[in-house]
C-alpha cells in the first residue's frame, strides 16, 4: 500500500503530465508551471546536497525530473527529506546506543569470564545474570550506591573493583589506593582529607584531599566495621558527593559508591539507618560453587591485565597536585581516555569513557515506565508506608490487634519505606531495561530490581522473622524475605491490576476537576488514593 | 499543584458504581422511553390543540400508544412513576388528559404483571380513561378518585376503583367487571354491551343507551330492570 507521500507524488506527476501535454498547451508550459519548474530545479539541487547524494526520489520509485514539475510537490518532497533526515538521525542514535550497550555487555562478559567467576543467580526474561555483577555494573552506570554483603573472601570487594576499573577507565592499582577500609581506628583524615602540613607550617590552611574524596569511584571496604559514630562522617559525601574538611569543600559531579559488609560478628557494628537507606541496592557476593571455586583456585590472577603501574603513577601525580579540583578532574579524564585507549590497543579490553557513561545515563533517563510497572510500584509503596490507624508507618508505633490490613505487608514491617526507595527502583529498572535493549520498563524489570532495593531498607517484625526463618532458601535471609514479599505483592496486584489502574485514572480525573468518587477496594492503595483526593478537595 | 496521577491521564477509566446505580440507570432509561413515547403520542394527537373524545380518535390514540410501548421493557412501578411524572409535569411538556389516560391504559394492558395497583390519591391531577380496554386476566386497582371514561371499552379485565369516578364510567364496556367503591358521575355504563358494574356509593346518572351488561348498586342489581324483576 502506498503511503501519503507516494500518493501525493502520483497525483503531482499526473498533474505535471497534463501540464506538459502539448495538445492542451500548444505554446508550451503555462507561465506558472515554468516558474515552478525553475524553483523546483533549485530546490532539487539544494536537497540533493542536503541528502549528500542520496537518491531519496529513488525510494519513491521516481526520477528527479518527476519532481521538477509540480509546485505542490515541493512541500511533500521537503517533508519526505525531513522525515528521512530524522529517521537517519534516529537510526544513527540507535546504532550508537546499540554499540555502547554492546560495549557494556562485553564488559559484563569479560568480567564474568575472566575476573569474577560466579554462577548466575537471577533471570531477566530469557537471560541469566549474576546479581552481584549485574547490580555492580548498573551501580557504576547509574551513579548509584551498592552494599555488597557476603562471607570473607568471596569477591565482594574485587567484583566492585573490576567493574569500577572497566566502567571508569581507571587502573586497578589506583582503585586499590583510593579504597577506605572500615575499622574502629579509622579517621576523617584518612577518609576525606588532611591539612597540608608543610603549608600549615607556613600559616596556610590547605586541604590535601584523599583519593576516595576525589575519584568518582568510591569503595568502602567492610563498612560495618566503622563504629556507628564514624559512619556519619561519610554520610554527606555518600549522599550528595560533597566532601568537606576544614573550610574547604569539593563536589563530585559523577560518582558511585560500593561498600562491602561482612555478616555480623564480634567486630562488626550495625549500619546506622540514615546510611543504610542511602544505599540503592544490596547484593550478596556468593560462593561460586565447588567446581567454579576450583577453577578460580587453579587460575592465574588475571586481574593484572587491569593494572598499569605507569598509568597509576601518572594518575597519582595529578591527584596530589595542589590544583583546583575541577581542573584536576579534567586532567584525570584525559588520562582516563588515554588509559582506555591503551587497554584497547594492548589487550583488546574496551572500557567506558565519561562521554559514553553520560550518553548511557541520558538514554536510561528517557526510558518510560509502562502503566503496569507504575501501578505495581505504587502498590508496593502503599503496602510499605500505609497505616490505617496512625496515617502512616512509624518505627515507634505498633499495629493494632485485629486491624483490617493484617494480611498486607504494613503489618509485617516496623518502619516506613523512604522516598529514596522509588528513586532507586526507577533508576535501576530503567538501566536494566536499557541493558536488555527494551523500549520501556515493564513489570518484569520492576520485579527483578525490587528485592535488591528493598532488602536492606525493611525492618521486619520478630514474629514474621520467626515464621520465615526455617524456610529452605538460597538467598541471604533479608534478600529472601524481600523476594517473598515482592511475589506476595505481585500476586495481589495481579488479582486487581485493572481495578488499581482504574482507581488511579479516576483519581487523575477527579483531581483535574471532574466530579468523580474515588474507587474503593481492599488494598492500602485505595485508601492512599482516597486520602490524596480528600486532602486536595 | 502536581497531579500525582498524571501518568494515568490517558488510561480509560470507569466510574465507581454500586448495584443501585445500575438499577437506577436502567429505571431511568425505561422511564425516558416511556416519557418519550407519551410525548410522541401527544404530539401526534393534538396538532389542533383540542382533543375530542370520539371513538375513532380514542382508538387511533390507543393503537399509536401500543406501537410506541412495544419495545419498552417496563413494569407496574414504571406506570406509577409515569403517573407521578404526569402529575409533576416536569418532564412532560404538555398534558392532555385524554391521551395521557389512554397511554396509561395501554401500558397497564400490556404490562407483565396480571395485577396492577396504582396509588393515585396523592396526585393533584385527575386521570381519565384509566382501564380502557382492560383485557381478560388483568386486574387494575386504582386508589383514589379518578376522572371520566374509567373502564371504557373494558374487555374482560377486572377494574377496581377505591374512590369515586367521573362521568361515563364503564362506557362501551364489553366484558369484565368494574367495581367502584364510592360514587359515579353521569352516563354511567353508556353504550355498554356486556360485563358488570358494581357501585357502592351514589350514581349520579345512568346512561340512556345501554346495550347489555349489568349494573349493581350496593350489591343490588339495578340494570336491567326486567332481569331484577325476574330474579
Amino acid at each position: 500500500m502506498k503511503n501519503a507521500v507516494e500518493c501525493q507524488v502520483d497525483i503531482a506527476v499526473t498533474v505535471l503530465s497534463v501540464a506538459h501535454d502539448s495538445a492542451l498547451y500548444p505554446s508550451g508550459l503555462p507561465v506558472c508551471a515554468r516558474r515552478c519548474e525553475k524553483i523546483l530545479q533549485t530546490y532539487i539541487a539544494v536537497t540533493r546536497i542536503a541528502c549528500r547524494g542520496s537518491t531519496w526520489w529513488g525510494d519513491l520509485g521516481r526520477r528527479p525530473q518527476d519532481f521538477v514539475v509540480n509546485p505542490f510537490l515541493a512541500c511533500y518532497a521537503e517533508e519526505y527529506i525531513e522525515a528521512h533526515k530524522i529517521e537517519e538521525k534516529a537510526r544513527g542514535k540507535d546504532m550508537e546506543d546499540g554499540n555502547i550497550r554492546q560495549k557494556v555487555r562485553d564488559i559484563y562478559g569479560f568480567i564474568q569470564d575472566n575476573l569474577y567467576l560466579n554462577r548466575p543467580d537471577m533471570r531477566v526474561g530469557e537471560e541469566s545474570f549474576n546479581s552481584a555483577l549485574l547490580f555492580s555494573l548498573l551501580t557504576a552506570l547509574n551513579r548509584g550506591k551498592e552494599l555488597i554483603i557476603g562471607e570473607p573472601g568471596l569477591g565482594k570487594t574485587t567484583s566492585a573493583e573490576y567493574v569500577a576499573a572497566m566502567t571508569y577507565q581507571l587502573p586497578l592499582g589506583l582503585i586499590w589506593a583510593s579504597e577506605v577500609s572500615g575499622h574502629p581506628e579509622q579517621t576523617e583524615e584518612k577518609i576525606i582529607g588532611r591539612p597540608d602540613l608543610g603549608r600549615l607550617n607556613q600559616g596556610e590552611e590547605v586541604v590535601v584531599w584523599s583519593y576516595l574524596a576525589q575519584l568518582p569511584i568510591k569503595i568502602v571496604d567492610e563498612i560495618n566495621r566503622l563504629p556507628e559514630t564514624k559512619q556519619s562522617m561519610i554520610l554527606d559525601g555518600v549522599d550528595r558527593g560533597n566532601w568537606g574538611y576544614l573550610n574547604d569543600v569539593i563536589i563530585n559531579e559523577e560518582y558511585c559508591l560500593f561498600a562491602t559488609a561482612n555478616y555480623q560478628d564480634r567486630g562488626t557494628n550495625t549500619l546506622i539507618a540514615p546510611l543504610i537507606d542511602r544505599f540503592d541496592v544490596i547484593v550478596e557476593s556468593r560462593h561460586p560453587g565447588t567446581n567454579l571455586a576450583l577453577v578460580i583456585g587453579m587460575k592465574d590472577r588475571y586481574e593484572n591485565v587491569l593494572r598499569s603501574p605507569v598509568y597509576e603513577r601518572d594518575f597519582q601525580e595529578i591527584l596530589v597536585e595542589p590544583r583546583d579540583y575541577q581542573e584536576k578532574m579534567k586532567r584525570i579524564e584525559d588520562l582516563c581516555d588515554r588509559f582506555g585507549d591503551h587497554m584497547e590497543k594492548e589487550f583488546s579490553v574496551k572500557m567506558l569513557s565519561q562521554g559514553e557513561r553520560k550518553e548511557i545515563r541520558d538514554c536510561v533517563q528517557e526510558i518510560p515506565l509502562d502503566l503496569d510497572a507504575n501501578a505495581f510500584l505504587r502498590t508496593v509503596i502503599a503496602e510499605l508506608s500505609f497505616c490505617f490507624k496512625y496515617g502512616q508507618k512509624r518505627s515507634d508505633e505498633h499495629c493494632e490487634e485485629g486491624c483490617h490490613y493484617t494480611g498486607f505487608l504494613c503489618h509485617h514491617i516496623k518502619n516506613c519505606i523512604s522516598n529514596r526507595f522509588p528513586m532507586s527502583v526507577r533508576t535501576y529498572s530503567q538501566s536494566l531495561a536499557w541493558l536488555k535493549g527494551d523500549e520501556g520498563v515493564g513489570i518484569e524489570h520492576i520485579k527483578t530490581v525490587l528485592p535488591y532495593t528493598l532488602a536492606h531498607r525493611l525492618l521486619w517484625k520478630e514474629d514474621y522473622i520467626a515464621q520465615k526463618q526455617g524456610d529452605t532458601r538460597r538467598d541471604p535471609f533479608q534478600i529472601y524475605l524481600a523476594k517473598e514479599m515482592v511475589n506476595e505483592v505481585y500476586r495481589r496486584y495481579n488479582e486487581q491490576s485493572r481495578h488499581i489502574k482504574n482507581a488511579l485514572a479516576v483519581a487523575y480525573q477527579a483531581l483535574s476537576g471532574k466530579d468523580l468518587e474515588p474507587i474503593e477496594g481492599d488494598h492500602p492503595i485505595y485508601a492512599e488514593i482516597k486520602q490524596d483526593l480528600e486532602e486536595v478537595r | 499543584m502536581i497531579n500525582p496521577f498524571e501518568d494515568f491521564k490517558e488510561y480509560p477509566y470507569k466510574k465507581k458504581e454500586i448495584p443501585l446505580d445500575h438499577i437506577v440507570r436502567a429505571k431511568e432509561r425505561v422511564m425516558d422511553q416511556i416519557v418519550e413515547g407519551y410525548v410522541k403520542l401527544v404530539e401526534e394527537e393534538v396538532k389542533d390543540l383540542v382533543w375530542l373524545v370520539e371513538n375513532s380518535r380514542v382508538f387511533k390514540a390507543y393503537s399509536s400508544a401500543l406501537r410506541t410501548i412495544q419495545q419498552v421493557d417496563y413494569d407496574s412501578d414504571d406506570i406509577e412513576e409515569l403517573c407521578l411524572e404526569i402529575d409533576k409535569g416536569g418532564r412532560i411538556p404538555y398534558l392532555i388528559s385524554g391521551p395521557a389516560g389512554i397511554y396509561l391504559s395501554a401500558l397497564c394492558n400490556n404490562a407483565k404483571e396480571e395485577r396492577i395497583h396504582l396509588r393515585l390519591h396523592e396526585f393533584k391531577r385527575t386521570f381519565h380513561f384509566l382501564g380502557y380496554r382492560l383485557p381478560e386476566g388483568k386486574t387494575l386497582v386504582l386508589e383514589g378518585d379518578v376522572g371520566d371514561f374509567i373502564g371504557a371499552g373494558l374487555s374482560g379485565g377486572k377494574l377496581i376503583v377505591k374512590g369515586s369516578t367521573g362521568n361515563w364510567a364503564g362506557a362501551g364496556m364489553m366484558n369484565g367487571e368494574l367495581f367502584i367503591n364510592e360514587h359515579t358521575g353521569q352516563n354511567t355504563g353508556g353504550w355498554m354491551s356486556g360485563g358488570e358494574i358494581h357501585i357502592d356509593g351514589r350514581i349520579r346518572g345512568i346512561a340512556k343507551t345501554i346495550l347489555g351488561g349489568r349494573i349493581y348498586q350496593r350489591g343490588k342489581l339495578i340494570l336491567p330492570h326486567d332481569m331484577t324483576a325476574r330474579e
